[in-house]
């Protein structure tokens, strides 16, 4: 009976994962495709458990469902005249799956075809307390590798996305004046590329 | 049938393969984002699959090579889309085809 439940868990939870990775590729609206994304990621999450890495199930949730997924949400709300489409450059389209079939049946092959050894009955208990003890006592010089690049590139982030002030005040006076239907006043649309018309179409 | 260590590394390659066509086709550089984060989820998966059914001593390490992955993810998303929004502010878009500065 558990090991129903365990078919059933895996079965749903992959389909979840692969269904929601193939909408991010049909999803014509961004925004849907990072919240497509999130469902993905879930549907990972779900399967580190049924693999019992639940301390790994956590992280996931937290990091990528919780922060990244909202940061890429920012990133979307904060570029408001860019185009919200999502769909597929069509030159690059061709060539891409071609190249992506090709990977898909070399590491399908690989993972069906090799010899993995003995599959171990029992998991690995008292993750959290082995990972931390591991990551002080043998990978310090990673974890503070890991440290120094996490503070770069937080300090990096800032610097990259801060705004100058009278910059600042020309973009706002601009996307105000966009906001009230005011076209006459707009000193960025001087410089502006013209937008294709399908772009506005998600948006 | 008993699911083992092929499922978890079949599902994962599937995953891979669909972020790498998002990450290759694409036309947002935050849609090229989202390919990269699922190939980048993909590998873990299937690391941790490996630390599930593999052999005793490297249980521990690949679960401590999937927190450094995802450590070393969330510091390129972060400078990623910092990246997209200086990219906007300077073109007004952020289209991988439409940003072609270096192009002859």
């Amino acid at each position: 009976m558990s090991d129903f439940g365990f078919h059933l868990a895996f079965w749903s939870l992959a389909a979840m994962t692969i269904g929601g990775a193939s909408m991010i590729i049909i999803s014509r609206n961004l925004v849907h495709a990072v919240i497509w994304l999130v469902m993905s990621m879930l549907g990972v999450a779900g399967l580190y458990l049924t693999l019992s890495a639940e301390f790994i199930a956590v992280v996931q949730v937290l990091i990528y469902v919780g922060a990244i997924s909202v940061l890429m949400l920012f990133a979307i709300m904060l570029t408001p005249r860019a185009e919200r489409d999502n769909s597929q450059n069509i030159k690059t389209a061709g060539p891409a799956g071609l190249v992506v079939i090709m990977v898909m049946i070399a590491t399908m092959w690989v993972a069906i075809d090799t010899d993995w050894g003995a599959v171990r009955e029992a998991a690995l208990t008292e993750q959290a307390r082995l990972i931390g003890e591991s990551l002080i006592k043998h990978y310090i010089l990673p974890f503070e590798i890991g440290a120094v690049l996490l503070t770069a590139a937080l300090v990096g982030a800032i610097a990259l996305a801060r705004q100058d002030d009278e910059d600042a005040a020309v973009h706002a006076a601009s996307l105000q004046a966009e906001l009230e239907g005011d076209g006459s006043v707009d000193p960025v649309d001087v410089v502006d590329p013209p937008l294709p018309s399908d772009g506005e179409a998600g948006s | 049938m008993i699911i083992g260590l092929e499922h978890y590394l079949v599902l994962g390659a599937l995953l891979f393969c669909i972020g790498f066509f998002i990450a290759l086709s694409k036309k947002n550089a935050v849609g090229v984002l989202i390919g990269v984060e699922l190939m980048l989820n993909a590998v873990n998966l299937t690391l941790v699959a490996f630390s599930r059914f593999g052999t005793a001593e490297v249980a521990l390490s690949t679960q401590v090579f999937v927190v450094f992955i995802i450590a070393v993810a969330a510091a390129e998303v972060a400078v990623g889309l910092a990246l997209a929004l200086v990219v906007y502010r300077n073109r007004q878009t952020i289209s991988v085809d439409r940003t072609t500065l270096l192009k002859g």
